[in-house]
């Protein structure tokens, strides 16, 4: 396992580290490795399926007893065979869509390292490799809905789904916390094998539960996958709707048959799930982007499967590993078509399209196909998927909890028909109404949308076409032979509930209580589709209440941020001061009176006449610096006590600390000219809000508790100094006779490798103002026209870098 | 105070500096190598060299910097990543950031040689510390075209 995660990891970097040079390659070879991948687990299949679970085990951090735990059960090796086999389809069928483009190598790495973070989440038994994957899957979708980044509309959508499902990851890791506390385990298997309650166990599951939603696009967290179809489509058939958002149900899917008794899981799944089948459900009729309608369709889909899975009796759960094949494989299939139509006929616009039956058969072939096993029409997969769901909560034991779940499903289905006829047929019908040109009351002139001449269609290649072929062809084949499929799935099945005893599927179980609703179904969907064919040609592009909430939420997070900065950070120097000085005072008084006091006792004043007089001079030019008028006069006075404190060190017999010191004070006396230069040659006023009183308050008090705390700090001493065990080993450790410098780059050499750190980060910071600021400068020069300066020498500028921040 | 502008150059200024220089950059070594048995080390020893570099700024203004033709980022990465490379390689070898590996050897002419790790580190230390003062000299360069007009 952990070789594929890593080739994939590796593949990712060799596509997206040399840039443009990688387009022609990458896409190849990334399919390639999702090949090895799919080849790999179809050659584990028999085994696993047996019973055999392989696991690794790292250790990451054990005093957390943290570790990477991956284990390959038979559901990890459904999920992974639909990774990588669905993986490599679109890779390959990248290849045909994109064309020739120089960005793919971009592309090509974001999906393997897409296809390698999803594979680690499938396989994932620690609860926080999980989450690792479960982010790293999270980053990669940011970065692949806004692909095209220098469009706005993708761009927003893709922080939108990012910070959604983000939240979700964050809610979701605290309540892996609480479970891994509660459970005393780290690992799923453990958790499932010896499952804790409890009110914590059960807030630690809503939590999860909040992830799971946001992630498989639950309703109320559903708006962000519609808008995340501003991706390339190859990347919207992948991700958001075979792979990234059953991510969700598959955590769903584990926990379910261990937790689902608990706390409100029943009622959170179904109250989401439900919720998430009916809004996508009606949403979908109401889109005229074939692709949009699906996206809202797949937030429908993923509801059903949510509320199957969560269930967590062993009827439904088999039901749902069934239904999460046949979504897969049908939703992937017509994504796809629906990106090669887009392609060939420059649109998606189901009212622009006609005649495709003719001119793209194949592709009609395929949509016909996967949208009978999207609508659970015979003999397709989906159907058969369907009347066991169907079957499971005829007879699921739950009792209300059950029926609502059935009358929700039928009622979700019917809509789940009625959409998918009319996205068919809308695809490939021969009715394409087209849109009139309008202008509405505020003068704002819609263009005409015209019925695409079917001539003008391009004829796709074979390997083009391929790929959604396939995915419809498996559709059909498993349906063929869902006796076969259904042992398999048993198998899968029984790693996520040992429990379960369905051991089959049947195309056609002989006319039973689920065939006769599935009928009615069907029935009732095509009907809706007749009576709505019309009425449904106007786009519903209303927000949905959700978008609308979270538009509220992340507006206000912003503008809030934006006051408490405005209100904290006022950019007056003197303010911060103060407040720094303040805070540095009261908190040393504090400690001071909490009892610090009593080495105060008997301080011990000088240790030498020289000192005291040393000392003493210090304090004096300290105490002139407060009087000078001019800054310069300030500055030198300044410099003249820090040199004495350079000589009281000396006395001291701290040789080090005095060179530094000196030094230190003469670049700042320096840097401190160079900087009066340029300002007023006087100070100026001070802020009407710290008269004289306030700023000699605040300075007394900074004076006075720094001596204090300094004196009783320097005579409190209960643990032994540490210094004179660095002496001893300064030459046998270290090899140096200077045990100030060997602390400073051996014994605490990570101390100081910490300050020369913040240290780059200033200078660099310096460096990078300056830039910016010249930058700025320029483009102001540019945009005044000025003469001196033109696009072409800013140019050559650029590109001559070697001579860095001195052009 | 003058400010170091083109025009109020003064050439005993500038004949000073470019006497100190050598002996400057010499001690400044001197400063970071000695560091490890006596009183120096790498952060003395930069600020010795940044000394020097401000003369040079001083005596010759902007240009005089400019024409070292040396980016301070690059001295304040290559410093930093100095640091952290001797860090890691003893990480790696002994278990422990910076423990200090000591190697002794014989060179023809100087003879003994004892040469500690950490002096590497403490290497790293003074190249960024050069690195920052340059790039605070790039602050008042820019500042000093500003004032003195587009070159």
């Amino acid at each position: 396992m952990i070789p594929l995660l890593l080739a994939h990891l590796i593949a990712a970097l060799v596509c997206l580290v040399p840039g443009r040079r990688a387009a022609r390659w990458a896409l190849p070879l990334a399919a390639l490795v999702t090949a090895v991948t799919f080849g790999w687990l179809a050659g584990q299949a028999s085994s696993i399926l047996a019973g055999d679970t392989p696991t690794f085990d790292a250790e990451w951090i054990p005093q957390l007893s943290l570790s990477i735990s991956l284990r390959l059960d038979g559901f990890g090796l459904l999920m992974g065979l639909l990774v990588s086999g669905i993986g490599t389809l679109v890779l390959l069928y990248s290849i045909s869509y994109f064309g020739r483009r120089d960005d793919l190598g971009r592309l090509a790495g974001l999906l393997i390292g897409f296809a390698g973070a999803m594979l680690g989440i499938v396989w994932s038994d620690g609860l926080l490799t999980l989450f690792v994957f479960w982010e790293l899957t999270s980053v990669t979708s940011f970065l692949l809905i806004g692909f095209d980044d220098r469009n706005v509309t993708a761009r927003a959508a893709a922080s939108r789904a990012f910070l959604v499902t983000g939240a979700g990851g964050l809610a979701m890791l605290a309540g892996f916390i609480i479970l891994t506390i509660t459970g005393d385990t780290t690992t799923i298997s453990g958790l499932v094998a010896d499952p804790p309650t409890g009110t914590l166990t059960a807030v630690a599951l809503v939590l999860v539960l909040v992830g799971a939603f946001t992630k498989s696009a639950q309703f109320p967290f559903h708006f962000w996958l519609p808008g995340a179809m501003a991706a390339p489509t190859p990347v919207s058939a992948y991700l958001h709707s075979a792979t990234m958002v059953k991510a969700g149900l598959v955590v769903v899917a584990r926990f379910a048959p261990a937790f689902a008794t608990q706390g409100p899981w029943r009622l959170l799944v179904l109250g989401a799930g439900l919720a998430s089948l009916m809004i996508g459900g009606v949403r979908a009729m109401r889109q005229q982007d074939a692709k949009l309608a699906l996206a809202h369709g797949t937030v429908s889909q993923l509801g059903f499967l949510m509320v199957l899975l969560g269930l967590g009796t062993p009827a439904t759960t088999y039901a749902g590993v069934a239904m999460l094949l046949a979504h897969a494989l049908f939703k992937a299939s017509l994504f796809l078509s629906v990106g090669v139509v887009d392609h060939e006929a420059g649109t998606r616009d189901m009212r622009r399209l006609k005649g495709l039956l003719r001119t793209l058969p194949v592709v009609a072939a395929s949509v016909i196909v996967a949208a009978a096993s999207m609508a659970a029409i015979p003999p397709t997969f989906g159907f058969v998927a369907k009347e066991k769901a169907l079957d499971g909560l005829l007879d699921s034991g739950l009792g209300a909890t059950g029926t609502i779940a059935l009358v929700g499903i039928v009622l979700g289905s019917v809509l789940t028909v009625a959409y998918t006829v009319r996205i068919a047929v809308g695809l490939l019908g021969d009715d394409a109404p087209g849109v009139e040109g309008s202008t509405d009351p505020d003068g704002n002139v819609t263009a005409a949308l015209t019925p695409v001449d079917p001539s003008s269609v391009h004829t796709p290649k074979p390997s083009f076409v391929g790929a959604p072929a396939l995915l419809a062809v498996l559709s059909l084949l498993f349906g063929l032979f869902a006796g076969t499929v259904g042992n398999w799935l048993a198998e899968v099945t029984t790693s996520l509930d040992p429990a379960t005893s369905e051991k089959y599927l049947k195309l056609w179980p002989g006319v039973n209580t689920a065939l006769m609703v599935s009928t009615g179904i069907i029935t009732a969907g095509v009907l809706l589709w007749w009576l709505t064919r019309v009425a449904t040609r106007t786009t519903d592009a209303r927000r949905s209440v959700a978008t609308i909430a979270y538009d509220h939420i992340y507006d206000g997070l912003l503008e809030g941020a934006r006051r408490i900065t405005a209100a904290t950070q006022s950019g007056s120097l003197p303010f911060y001061l103060a407040v720094v000085l303040s805070t540095v005072a009261v908190s040393m008084i504090v400690a001071l009176g909490a009892g610090a006091t009593d080495a105060l006792t008997t301080p011990r004043w000088s240790n030498s006449a020289l000192e005291f007089v040393a000392v003493m001079l210090t304090a004096l030019l300290a105490v002139g610096v407060v009087f000078a008028r001019k800054r310069f006069t300030a500055a030198v006075v300044l410099g003249g006590s820090g040199y004495l404190l350079a000589i009281v060190y000396l006395i001291q017999g701290a040789p080090d600390l005095a060179i530094t010191q000196f030094l230190v004070e003469t670049l700042t006396i320096v840097v401190f000219l160079l900087v009066l230069a340029r300002l007023p040659a006087e100070f100026s006023p001070a802020p009407a809000w710290a008269p004289r009183v306030v700023r000699i308050a605040i300075s007394a008090a900074v004076g006075v508790s720094v001596a204090l705390f300094a004196l009783s700090a320097s005579q409190s001493r209960t643990a032994p100094s540490v210094g004179e065990q660095y002496v001893a080993l300064s030459e046998s450790e270290a090899g140096g006779l200077n045990v100030v410098n060997v602390i400073l780059v051996d014994f605490r050499g990570f101390d100081t490798l910490g300050e020369i750190t913040v240290l780059a980060v200033a200078g660099a910071g310096v460096v990078n103002l300056v830039r910016a600021a010249r930058r700025q400068q320029r483009r102001k020069h540019l945009e005044d026209g000025g003469p001196a300066e033109s696009e072409e020498t800013l140019d050559t500028q650029r590109s001559s870098r070697q001579v860095g921040v001195w052009r | 105070m003058t400010t170091p502008h083109t025009n109020r150059r003064s050439v005993i200024l500038t004949e000073t500096v470019n006497g100190l220089t050598p002996i400057l950059l010499l001690f400044s070594v001197f400063l970071t190598f000695r560091g490890h048995n006596a009183p120096g080390g790498g952060f003395a020893g930069g600020l010795v060299m940044g000394a020097a570099v401000i003369l040079r700024y001083l005596a010759s203004g902007p240009d005089g910097i400019r024409s070292l033709r040396i980016d301070p980022i690059v001295l304040i990465g290559a410093g930093l990543a100095l640091a952290v490379a001797v860090g890691s390689v003893s990480l790696a070898v002994d278990g422990s950031f910076l423990e200090s590996s000591i190697w002794k050897f014989e060179l023809p002419l100087i003879g003994k040689v004892k040469f500690v790790s950490s002096s590497l580190f403490d290497i790293g230390v003074h190249v960024l510390v050069v690195g920052v003062v340059m790039a605070i000299l790039v602050a008042f360069a820019e500042a000093d075209d500003e004032v003195g007009g587009r070159r």
